[in-house]
């Protein structure tokens, strides 16, 4: 097999795009994949045809290549953007489909931002991008598919969440506290500015996985201040 | 050992810093130049609420001492790109007091962006913003002292990161006087410090003829309902002839204000509403809007004391509001 059919299987690239041109800078540490469309293809001995209308250009991080930075640069015609890659992005977004879903997962998981940023070797102002456009309902998580099956998110995040007298992250009551179905006495104010944030957020996200984003982060702030929030602890498991 | 407080002269808050004290400093930008360098931050402001009531002196400092433990405070700067690391960078158990310049680009930029801050809300954030005397607005610049270095700044934030042990725990309060009026149902499109259209129970209107139209007291904020916190945001200016009105702090779209209902004894009002008398507060300070429309010069609200400022600083931007810290635990 070829480099570039090897590059083309790992990255999951389909036969309706093909590799222009991959390259590797050392200096910088990155690759650089250039993937165009494949207009179709010849007879038996013939190569897929690269589309010469391309015209519009856009540019993501994708998932590292083992230590290395890997950005996807794509050739498509206008109004063709592919929805369904891994290896593609949404319009003037940093990342791909793939990278965000494992961002995603981190931050479920409750990564910090600056801990995600070093792990992944992105750059926090690309990734507060992502995490705007998510909470504010500008895009979304379910459009995106993943590069590889990954566990169900709320099973997952139920097991590693749980305990310790708050209710985990799959308990049907963080969704019902974030969806205004049920209202609670807060006595602290850090709280009472969270929940609202968070509401607010709810209102513009459609995407469940998204939602679960938020759900987490909920969860978080009763599991970090437990100790403190017997009061709305108590009226939470009662309205469960 | 007893933890200093209160207002005092150029002679006695040097003292202070020359003992190596964790200290906050308010007072007006010339007072404020002659004091030496040390473990300080600090922020202009010739406005107090002291033990003889409210006060504006130039002469005078208000110090705050910081309680530490084993391990100490942490004084930085913060400028335009840095500021939403604060509560990233803040300690995993502690507070950060924070002194933000007035009517600068990182004052805006924390009312408009704070509550999207990596970590905000997850860790305690009290503070104020700086000011100067009312005579002096547009002559002077608000600004902050960064007091180990003796840097002041009118364009970045300073803040002081307060480490606690593990058995303790900052808690952040406010007492607001205002809750939301019976009035319409008052929603803006964008986020801003200044508005002309908005939705008037769900109908499009302009904010600016809305107030004129009512006659409405432009003395009282706008509330919103914060799951249970009153938010204020208050009325700086409603300009009729442009149509639009400025504000003290931004108003957020999906978020529903009412014009305050009006408070009548302030004074006795501020002392229902005060923490239980056993409460020591670690730090406070009240809302020049309170100050002036309330005609606190020479009254004391309760044992509540400390800078009376431009802003306060509740996690999020506040305005009319008296923002409080005490340790627990």
């Amino acid at each position: 097999m070829k480099t570039t059919e090897l590059l083309q299987t790992g990255l999951e690239i389909d036969e309706r795009w093909q590799i222009a041109n991959a390259s590797y800078d050392a200096p910088r540490r990155q690759f650089d994949v250039r993937i165009t469309e494949t207009t179709g293809r010849g007879g038996w001995f013939s190569q897929p045809k690269s589309a010469t209308s391309a015209s519009e250009r856009h540019v993501w991080r994708h998932v590292n290549l083992g230590t290395r930075r890997c950005y996807v640069h794509l050739s498509v015609t206008p109004g063709q953007l592919p929805a369904d890659q891994p290896w593609s992005g949404e319009r003037n977004m940093p990342f791909t489909h793939a990278l965000s879903r494992q961002i995603a997962t981190l931050l479920v998981h409750g990564v910090k931002l600056q801990a995600i940023c070093s792990l992944l070797d992105i750059s926090l102002t690309d990734l507060w991008k992502l995490k705007y456009n998510l909470e504010s309902g500008k895009t979304r998580l379910a459009s995106m598919p993943a590069a590889s099956p990954s566990p169900e998110p709320n099973t997952e995040v139920a097991r590693i969440a749980g305990g310790g007298g708050v209710p985990d992250t799959a308990d049907p009551v963080w969704a019902k506290l974030l969806d205004g179905s049920i209202n609670i006495d807060i006595r602290f104010l850090n709280l009472k500015l969270l929940l609202t944030k968070l509401r607010e957020q709810m209102r513009v996200i459609d995407d469940n996985e998204v939602r679960m984003l938020k759900v987490c982060e909920i969860q978080r702030y009763f599991e970090q201040n437990k100790l403190r929030l017997k009061h709305e602890l108590l009226q939470l498991a009662s309205a469960g | 050992m007893a933890i200093e407080e209160g207002l005092m002269g150029i002679v006695e808050a040097a003292e202070l810093i020359r003992s190596g004290k964790y200290l906050s400093i308010a007072g007006d930008e010339r007072v404020l130049k002659q004091l030496p360098t040390g473990n300080w931050i600090g922020g202009t402001i010739p406005y107090f609420m002291a033990d003889q009531g409210g006060v504006v002196t130039r002469e005078q400092v208000y110090v705050n001492e910081i309680g530490t433990f084993s391990e100490s405070p942490l004084i930085r700067f913060y400028g335009l790109e840095t500021l939403p690391k604060l509560c990233r960078n803040a300690p995993e158990n502690g507070y950060s007091l924070v002194i933000v310049p007035g009517f600068s680009d990182v004052h805006s930029s924390f009312a408009r962006n704070a509550p999207n801050y990596d970590e905000m809300y997850m860790k305690p954030l009290i503070g104020w913003v700086a000011g100067t005397h009312l005579d002096d607005l547009g002559k002077v610049t608000p600004k902050v002292v960064h007091g180990q270095t003796g840097q002041f700044s009118d364009q970045m934030a300073v803040v002081m990161d307060v480490p606690l042990p593990k058995e303790k725990y900052a808690h952040i309060d406010i007492v607001n006087l205002f809750t939301q009026g019976q009035g319409d149902d008052i929603t803006f499109n964008d986020t801003g410090f200044s508005a002309s259209d908005c939705l008037i129970n769900g109908k499009p209107a302009n904010f600016s003829e809305y107030l004129t139209s009512k006659g409405i007291d432009t003395r009282l904020p706008l509330v919103a309902d914060y799951s249970g916190a009153m938010v204020n945001v208050s009325i700086k200016d409603n300009v009729s002839a442009e149509k639009h009105v400025d504000f003290y702090a931004p108003v957020f779209p999906g978020t529903t204000y009412r014009i305050a209902a009006p408070v009548g004894d302030y004074i006795a009002a501020f002392q229902a509403a005060l923490p239980p008398m056993n409460t020591t507060l670690a730090f406070s300070c009240n809302c020049i809007l309170n100050y002036l429309y309330c005609e606190l010069d020479g009254k004391r609200t309760g044992k509540v004391k400390g800078p009376i400022t431009f802003g306060e600083i509740g996690y999020q931007l506040l305005n009319q509001t008296l923002v409080y810290l005490t340790i627990e635990g």
